[in-house]
């Protein structure tokens, strides 16, 4: 995962992997290169499709955008049977049980792209009552592609810079127990703004 | 089940028109984008990204006031500088720190940039920032300065239209300068007299 | 939620099996859950269960202002955003008393247009899919594409526009765009045919939904089902003709009805495929229009800080999927004090609890489907 800090992390004793047979850390590195390849163009692609954004998805698997050119295959009959997983569209609470419960479904490796603002960090309706404020607070996002709705071929996009990542990746790194708490995906977003000289202050709040 | 009016009763016949119509368009071009290879053509009123002139932008905080989710970060501080004549006084004015847009937040509805008095701000049809970390969305002033590359020029209105407002105060600058102008020309010939002209 | 639902296989109450469908199936687009009770293959009772796309819109409106209302109220009926806007915007210009310049009438109304041939267009092409034919989606996704570049040159976006704004429409249309919209409605309207042949002539998707879940009168007036849906069953009513909004007065001779009687799934889905070429022609004759119309501004200078004065207004239109109201109370702030929204599809479903019951479960995607509702129209 992208979200560690250093880009370069100690080269720590390769832990058992979670889910991957012991042989997995063995593998050489071409068959490593190898089994990237494959991941990276066959992306069996879960839609969690939630809202406004979910009609862009489908524009995008639709004949005009159409990317199983990439290798993304929008026939996966659920989530036991995919590796990525796109989240696009308004995550609430009363839904996010069933995200969260669907992804641990997935079978490893598995990928998500939140798609749209909405998923990104709640969008127009961050301050809502109702809405999880980010798909990222319940599983890990690997790409996040922004808009509202994004159009189809920011998704296009964004599954390219997934491949990318996926390419790059190792599995051992991946299954890592270090993995990034839920705290460092989610603190440090942005510092509040100072009080603004004049007419400025106080603006932002909702009555 | 009845036949359509226009369908014949044999069996079969509606599935062998669907059949036509896969068949038909099986011999047309296909209508697939090829996308990474070929980039869009997308109208220069897109929304795609906000783009900030810097230059032009006086930290009024309209835009981040009038912004439905407020995603618009805005520091500035203000610097005094000495007056321009001895004995005036000395003007303030606000430079700008920090400029910056939450594009996770971003519902791109372009209040922004229509609030903004003095153009500061611009749509850019640009839509390829997908990004791996969500705080790379934050869109600091720099690359927000980057992205006015990319903005295209407004499209031109339909003749029916009403003369944009930049362009009707342009007009009527022009005219009144042009007028100025003939006005001076004429007390030039004449000699008649001098303070006409500013009228 | 108290009881306990249980999957396919599970415990029962009695000899009843308790099935759960959603809230993510494929067969309900979006995240409806209905909560069936089977006696063998017939449905007992159904409930819909709604709230999982439930995002609080109407408690957000009050603490937006007028301008910022417009976008946020586009998105709860994702589908046809443009309807949604101008709910908002002919409940505060009706508030203010504003007049709107004739151009802005005008171009709306064709907008509005363009953005129900959109609409229907995705039900076209979804239902069949549900009923197994994944070929009409393709078709249905090209026209919508061809659509989409016409509204996004003149607006920005593909789906939420966000050009209406009080007093008019944000900007005038960029030039030659008549002539360009102008030749996307023909070519669309001469590919409807492709959905005619592929999907209204075929023998299974005939069979499949002839006689299907069939809505009477009394149920469409005592749900407050609307649109399409309520026509499908014989109810003729179409605000567009009923109480003309924006310039469908002066369209009275173009505007058709379209209505059928049987009021099952195939009676819905023809009057969502006429409805469609209505919209189409209705959009030629916005056009025609706009073109003959002088020239004039398209909005209205807004105050700085727009209040609406005190007071309340009922303001509805005849949105793609149905009636869509917006009840607005001002105290003469520049916030709403409250803004009702009355959404078409919220309706529209609460008629599967009697539409539901001693039909067969291979029947209910059938009819679902052809509910036409979108999640976030029913949830807000």
């Amino acid at each position: 995962m992208d979200m560690t800090p250093d880009p370069a992390p100690p080269a720590q004793p390769l832990p058992e992997p979670r889910r991957l047979g012991p042989l997995a850390r063995l593998a050489p590195e071409p068959m490593k290169v190898v089994l990237n390849w494959g991941r990276r163009y066959s992306l069996w692609v879960f839609n969690f499709g939630l809202a406004c954004c979910a009609i862009e998805f489908i524009a995008a698997s639709m004949s005009r955008h159409d990317f199983i050119r990439l290798g993304v295959i929008p026939f996966a009959p659920g989530p036991r049977q995919a590796d990525l997983m796109i989240v696009s569209g308004t995550v609430t609470d009363k839904m996010a049980p069933a995200v969260k419960r669907l992804y641990e479904q997935m079978p490893e490796p598995k990928y998500v792209i939140s798609f749209g603002a909405c998923s990104n960090c709640g969008g127009p309706y961050w301050d809502s009552y109702s809405v999880t404020k980010g798909v990222d607070q319940i599983i890990p996002v690997d790409v996040y592609v922004p808009g509202c709705p994004p159009r189809p071929e920011a998704l296009l996009q964004g599954i390219l810079k997934l491949q990318e990542k996926i390419a790059r990746e190792s599995t051992g790194e991946r299954y890592a127990p270090a993995k990034p708490s839920v705290q460092a995906l989610t603190s440090g977003l942005v510092t509040p703004p100072a009080p603004a000289p004049g007419s400025g202050s106080g603006s932002g709040d909702t009555k | 089940m009845a036949p359509l009016p226009g369908i014949p009763g044999i069996p079969g016949s509606g599935l062998a028109k669907g059949l036509a119509v896969t068949l038909r368009t099986m011999t047309k071009r296909t209508v697939t984008a090829q996308y990474p290879d070929a980039l869009p053509e997308l109208p220069p009123r897109s929304r795609g990204v906000i783009a900030l002139f810097e230059e032009n932008c006086t930290v009024c905080m309209l835009c981040a006031r009038e912004c439905p989710d407020w995603c618009i970060y805005i520091d500035s501080h203000k610097e005094t500088a000495p007056p321009a004549a001895p004995g005036g006084r000395e003007r303030s004015r606000n430079v700008l720190d920090r400029f910056a847009i939450d594009f996770s937040l971003c519902m791109y509805c372009g209040i922004c940039i229509e609030v903004c008095p003095f153009d500061a701000l611009f749509w850019s049809p640009e839509f390829e920032y997908a990004e791996t970390d969500i705080l790379d969305l934050t869109h600091e002033r720099d690359k927000l300065r980057d992205w006015m590359w990319t903005v295209p020029a407004p499209p031109a209105l339909d003749p029916a239209a009403e003369e944009p407002k930049e362009i009707a105060a342009a007009r009527k600058a022009a005219e009144k300068a042009a007028a100025a102008a003939e006005a001076a020309r004429r007390d030039q010939g004449s000699r008649d007299d001098q303070d006409e002209g500013d009228a | 939620m108290t009881e306990t639902t249980i999957g396919i296989g599970g415990a029962a109450e009695g000899t009843d099996m308790v099935l759960n469908i959603g809230p993510q199936h494929p067969s309900t687009h979006g995240v409806l859950r209905l909560r069936l009770v089977l006696d063998g293959e017939r449905i007992r009772s159904a409930e819909p269960i709604v709230g999982y796309m439930h995002r609080g819109a109407e408690k957000l409106f009050e603490a937006r202002d007028y301008r910022q209302i417009v976008m946020l109220a586009n998105r709860h009926d994702w589908l046809s955003a443009f309807s949604n806007e101008l709910g908002v915007v002919l409940a505060v210009e009706r508030m203010l008393g504003m007049e709107v310049p004739e151009r802005a009438v005008w171009t709306r109304t064709l907008l509005a247009e363009l953005n129900r041939v959109l609409n229907h267009l995705m039900f076209l092409g979804s239902y069949p899919l549900e009923l197994g034919g994944i070929t009409p989606i393709f078709y249905a996704f090209t026209e919508r594409e061809e659509l989409q570049q016409v509204m996004e040159e003149v607006s920005g976006g593909r789906m939420h526009y966000m050009f209406n704004r009080v007093g008019g429409l944000k900007e005038d249309l960029p030039n030659g765009w008549t002539g360009r919209a102008r030749a996307t409605v023909a070519a669309v309207r001469s590919r409807m045919g492709r959905i005619d042949d592929l999907v209204l002539g075929n023998e299974i998707f005939r069979g499949r939904t002839r006689g299907v879940g069939v809505l009477s009168q009394q149920d469409v007036h005592g749900f407050g089902v609307s649109g399409p849906i309520a026509r499908a069953s014989g109810v003729d009513f179409d605000l567009r003709r009923d109480e003309p909004y924006l310039a469908y007065g002066e369209l009275a001779d173009t505007m058709r009805v379209v209505t059928r009687t049987e009021g099952d799934c195939l009676a819905r889905f023809e009057v969502l495929l006429e409805q469609t070429h209505v919209a189409l022609d209705l959009a030629d004759a916005c056009l025609d229009r706009l073109t003959d119309l002088p020239p004039g501004p398209i909005n209205q200078r807004l105050p700085k800080v727009l209040k609406a004065p005190e007071g309340h207004t009922y303001a509805w239109t005849e949105n793609p999927l149905g009636l869509n109201g917006y009840y607005l109370v001002s105290k003469g702030e520049k916030t709403p004090y409250r803004l009702k929204l009355r959404s078409a599809s919220f309706n529209n479903i609460q008629a599967l609890t009697v539409l539901l019951p001693g039909t067969l479960v291979a029947d209910m995607v059938a009819i679902l489907g052809s509910m036409f509702f979108v999640v976030g129209d029913v949830d807000k």
